[in-house]
């Protein structure tokens, strides 16, 4: 490794919408300044996880230290760091930006700036750093760059006069790129003699070498040897291995101000070493941490059950390992009278949820019941006690409630014009209350509604991205409580209330659910051999009705030489199935079922 | 005349009773054959069949022969197509050609498809000719073959029996005009009276009957009346096939099951109930899900299949079970004409076209015994098992099997209460049995248990 003076380095990271190229982008960099040539190149490298390249997102962000020798001959340091992009993720691309001065702003130049885009910039911007338009997808037909460069000048305020036209796919505007890296972005402030602070921007657990740290040195400098300090967690560990990512982890002795880096340390769990925190020398220790470190707050909560009950152990090590590597996720355990024992788990969001969900079921083994994702509510009990409720079937019943109050966010929706129309019945329909609309270039339109966010935890999202043939965009933050008419909609099955399929429904609302959710229940759950009443009811008030009818015959009529392997197949499957579902008193009860209430056609 | 119960067929219960393992690596005794045309399709049908047509030939071929209604009946059916089914015949012998024996004469032969009565006798003849000369055809051995009312004539089918064939098995489905014609069926009632007339005239002592139960706008009346008919004819054995339908076909693109016209779920279970009533009242052994026999008269090739033993597979789509290997052929005729002339290039050039033995999994041979052996009335030796898979593997057996041995699906046989079993014991020696029509209607209920506890 080159050893680099402050002045040769250069750090930025990749603010894109998805889709627009970043990956690729990254790719060519890597190429390009000859990090890693063709034969080891994988296809978007930086997306190592197997979901990430499954879902072509970026979940967990990596870094890439570059050689490169500039046109003025001199030989720079570049360091990438790649943010995630989706808004369950907002605090970590907020750490990776903080680690930088600078950022390429791409964006795809027949579709112009997304929300997602638009929210990354403006913590950009929070941060000073120096940005640089990328114009990207430039050979394609449809290409607008002078519409787009206007819409950028429009929208951010940024002077686009100086935009790169690019096209990541054809290596085209790479070479003008890594040079406006060098001579736009400004190097590290020279606070190599100050005491160390570094800034954790990404972690991950590493079974054999315990937590891999992330950092970039702000001030200072740091050995292989040293012992550290974590200075919010105030957990000491002394270096075991310090290196670069190239993007490929090399050892190094030494890294100092400026610097993009990784370390070992023997660390346990990566919530002892949070992105945010700042680390330190433990001898010489700097008086203050670096500014905005925050611990992930959960916004989501679901009950996660094994559909074997002996499976229960399996899924405790699998959460502790999970959460060794994922310091926002939260689990404590649950009792469910239909479910027996599982976990309540709180995530950063709906895909984060999905993720945990699908990484203990691959990689762990798993089989999982999970339950429909609730909020977190207040109620006020009559005796003027504040319950923080994250369980549906925890509310306590009327009687004893004061009030029930909300979270609600504001949704900032970007659309195209023509889909105006259809989002704000879909805002409407989820008891948005409208707050403003803003047409900010010809044709393109942004949306503000607040929502309670249990509307938008659902499938808010995905109705969104159909409603709009996938044009439409959102972000949305938290802007606290609101009292509402609210009430549990209980579901019973064969007579008994299951509790995880309890939610809570505004009032006005609840006669719909209810009749949707157990026409969508009739539908999931197969047939027994007994008659199954579905009903809904609030309190002890049924308000929708259904049956599914007795299974009357299952048999294979023909069974002779040729039709043995399929019917094997189709009875394995039936089997899968069954192993699949969860026993409620004497109705086995498929899991999508514990999802019916965020796929009801509303 | 051969037939009954053939004296290998008892020794080989008896060897079951005794515990020895079937052997999926013993030589095959049985072969299938597919024939796989048909006059056409019908609506229920996936099966891989060729469609030759029932339109009347432009040239007579085969003129000298008869000239009444058989004849012409014969030649409509000869005619155009007789180079298409010759030239399959040709490469059907040369797959059985191309075949190596594994050492045991044949047993049983099942000639199936498609339509084999679409063949000439003379056709017929070089597929028997073919396979004894390859394999040897025991004395004793059942030559069973599939026909279709409406196909064959007299000389035709005395023909087949002059062959060789012992065993017919017609393709009646049916006794309503309206019902034959909304399954597709290309031929009549009094086409099926016509038939049973020649097959005695022919000679045959062992007649089949094909019948299905839950067709569109059947009702129990139909049923009941289709079930008596059938008896009237003095078979010697009979299949009723609940309808299944199956993807990709007419059927299921008209129809859903369950909703009108077909039968309700609970009508079609009460057409199944009827049968197992009407049929044993009537003299016939239930003894698997679907077919019923006078005693002695059970399809011993059928058998082979359902209790797990190797069995020989030729033609378009036919799936062989040699040396642990079920192997099945191309469905599509073009592909199955490549797959044979490949195998032939490899012979001549000196390679053997043939994989190594496989071993199926003990868990896979598991499977496939508890869900071929459970659809037959005697069920399965737990003792056979323990010997084959182990103790503890009929303990989970038997524990799964409680609910379904206390709802009266599952009952146990010939254990005489030397050990009185309970939920952890196993009733060993003695024998694990679906119930009759109740275990066997929810049958995959059971089996999906069973396979969701080895899995």
């Amino acid at each position: 490794m080159t050893d680099a003076p402050v002045s040769h380095i250069r750090n930025f990271s990749i603010i894109a919408h998805i889709d627009h190229g970043k990956s690729t982008l990254a790719d060519r960099l890597l190429q390009a300044t000859g990090t890693v040539d063709a034969r080891e190149m994988k296809e978007q490298f930086l997306d190592n996880m197997e979901l990430e390249r499954e879902r072509g997102i970026t979940i967990k962000l990596q870094a890439a230290r570059m050689n490169y020798t500039a046109r003025d001959g001199q030989h720079y340091v570049l360091n990438l760091i790649d943010t995630p992009g989706h808004v369950d993720f907002s605090y970590e691309v907020s750490r990776s930006l903080a680690a930088c001065e600078g950022a390429l702003l791409v964006v795809d130049a027949s579709q112009g700036v997304e929300a997602q885009t638009l929210a990354n910039v403006y913590l950009a911007l929070e941060h000073d750093l120096e940005i640089i338009p990328v114009l990207n997808k430039i050979d394609l037909p449809g290409a607008e760059p002078e519409r787009v460069k206007q819409e950028i000048e429009d929208i951010i305020g940024l002077d686009c006069s100086g935009a790169i036209m690019a096209s990541a796919k054809e290596g085209v505007g790479i070479d003008e790129i890594l040079e406006a890296i060098v001579h736009l972005v400004p190097p590290p402030p020279d606070t190599v003699d100050q005491p160390l602070r570094a800034l954790i921007f990404d972690s991950y657990y590493d079974p054999y070498r315990g937590v891999i740290v992330y950092f970039r040195v702000m001030d200072g400098r740091l050995k292989k040897g040293d012992r550290i300090r974590l200075m919010a967690s105030s957990k000491e560990y002394e270096i075991d291995e310090l290196g670069v990512l190239s993007p490929n982890q090399i050892q190094v002795g030494e890294l100092h101000a400026g610097e993009v880096g990784y370390l070992a340390a023997a660390i346990k769990a990566v919530e002892d070493a949070r992105v945010g925190d700042t680390i330190t020398l433990a001898a010489t220790p700097a008086k203050e941490p670096l500014p905005g470190y925050v611990e992930a707050k959960p916004m989501v909560f679901c009950g996660m059950f094994p559909t074997d009950a002996d499976q229960f152990e399996d899924l405790r090590e699998a959460l502790e390992k999970l959460k060794l590597s994922d310091a926002a996720l939260n689990y404590e355990p649950e009792t469910s009278s239909a479910m027996g024992f599982g976990f309540r788990c709180g995530f950063l969001g709906l895909l984060h949820m999905e993720i945990v969900q699908e990484r203990l079921e691959r990689e762990y083994n798993l089989d999982l019941i999970t339950t429909a994702p609730s909020v977190v509510y207040r109620v006020t009990t009559v005796k003027g006690e504040v319950l923080l409720i994250d369980n549906p079937s925890k509310l306590p019943d009327p009687q004893y409630r004061e009030k029930i109050e909300e979270p609600y966010v504001q949704v900032d929706i970007f659309t195209p014009e023509e889909y105006v129309g259809t989002l704000m019945e879909l805002s409407q329909s989820r008891r948005g209350v409208f707050k403003d609309m803003k047409y900010l270039t010809p044709g393109r339109t942004t949306l503000i509604y607040e929502l309670p966010l249990a509307e938008v935890a659902t499938d808010f999202f995905d109705q969104l991205k159909s409603r709009s043939r996938g044009y439409a965009s959102m972000e949305y933050q938290l802007i606290g409580y609101r009292e509402n008419p609210l009430v549990r909609l209980d579901i019973l099955i064969n007579g008994d209330p299951v509790d995880p399929l309890a939610t809570i429904v505004h009032r006005d609302k609840a006669y719909g659910v209810g009749r949707a959710l157990t026409e969508k229940l009739k539908e999931l759950i197969p047939r027994h051999q007994f008659k199954i009443p579905i009903q809904a009811a609030i309190g002890s008030k049924i308000i929708a009705s259904e049956h599914i009818p007795a299974l009357r015959k299952d048999v294979l009529a023909k069974c002779y030489g040729g039709d043995i392997s399929r019917k094997k197949k189709l009875l394995q499957k039936q089997a899968k199935g069954k192993k699949r579902m969860k026993a409620i008193g004497t109705v086995d009860v498929p899991q999508e079922a514990f999802m019916a209430v965020l796929k009801l056609e509303q | 005349m051969t037939l009954l119960y053939s004296s290998s067929q008892t020794m080989l219960l008896a060897r079951e009773y005794a515990g020895q393992a079937i052997d999926p690596f013993e030589a095959p005794a049985a072969a299938y054959i597919h024939i796989p045309f048909c006059r056409r399709r019908c609506f229920y049908c996936d099966f891989p069949i060729s469609v030759v047509g029932d339109r009347p030939p432009i040239t007579d071929q085969k003129s000298g022969v008869g000239s009444q209604g058989e004849a012409v009946v014969r030649d409509r059916i000869n005619g155009s197509n007789s180079g298409a089914i010759a030239h399959y015949v040709e490469v059907l012998c040369q797959e059985i050609g191309c075949t190596p024996s594994q050492g045991h004469e044949l047993e049983t032969i099942f000639l199936g498809g498609g339509t084999p009565s679409l063949l000439s006798v003379e056709q017929l003849e070089q597929i028997l000719h073919t396979l004894d000369q390859r394999f040897g055809i025991g004395a004793e051995a059942e030559i069973s073959m599939e026909i279709d009312p409406a196909t064959f004539d007299l000389e035709q089918v005395r023909g087949y029996r002059l062959a060789g064939v012992n065993r017919v098995s017609l393709g009646v489905q049916a006794f309503q005009p309206e019902l034959l014609a909304a399954c597709g069926r290309s031929h009549t009632v009094e086409d099926i009276a016509r038939a049973i007339e020649l097959i005695h005239q022919a000679g045959f002592q062992n007649i089949s009957l094909d019948l299905i139960s839950g067709l569109p706008h059947q009702t129990l009346d139909h049923w009941q009346e289709s079930l008596e008919r059938a008896i009237a004819l003095f078979p010697t054995h009979l299949s009723c096939y609940d309808l299944t339908i199956e993807a990709g076909t007419p059927f299921s693109r008209q129809y859903k099951p369950g909703v009108t016209p077909l039968p309700s779920d609970e009508t079609a279970a009460d057409m199944y109930r009827l049968a197992q009533k009407t049929l044993t009242a009537a003299g016939f052994d239930h003894y698997e899900i679907s077919n019923y026999a006078r005693p002695g008269y059970q399809c011993r090739h059928n058998r082979v299949y359902w209790e797990n033993r190797p069995f020989y597979g030729f033609g378009m789509g036919a799936t062989s079970y040699v040396r642990g290997d079920r192997f099945a052929r191309p469905r599509k005729t073009r592909e199955y004409y490549a797959w044979v002339e490949e195998m032939q290039a490899a012979l001549d050039s000196g390679i053997s076209p043939f994989t190594s033995p496989v071993t199926p999994s003990s868990h896979d041979l598991l499977l496939d015994r508890l869900m071929l052996g459970l659809r037959l009335a005697e069920g399965l030796s737990l003792f056979a098992l323990s010997q084959t898979f182990g103790q503890e593997t009929v303990e989970r057996i038997w524990k799964r099997l409680q609910p379904y041995h206390q709802k009266g699906w599952v009952e146990v046989q010939g254990n005489p209460g030397a050990i009185a079993p309970d939920e952890t014991i196993p009733p060993v020696p003695g024998r694990i049995k679906l119930t009759d029509p109740e275990g066997f209607l929810f049958s995959n209920v059971i089996l999906s248990t069973l396979f969701e506890e080895f899995s």
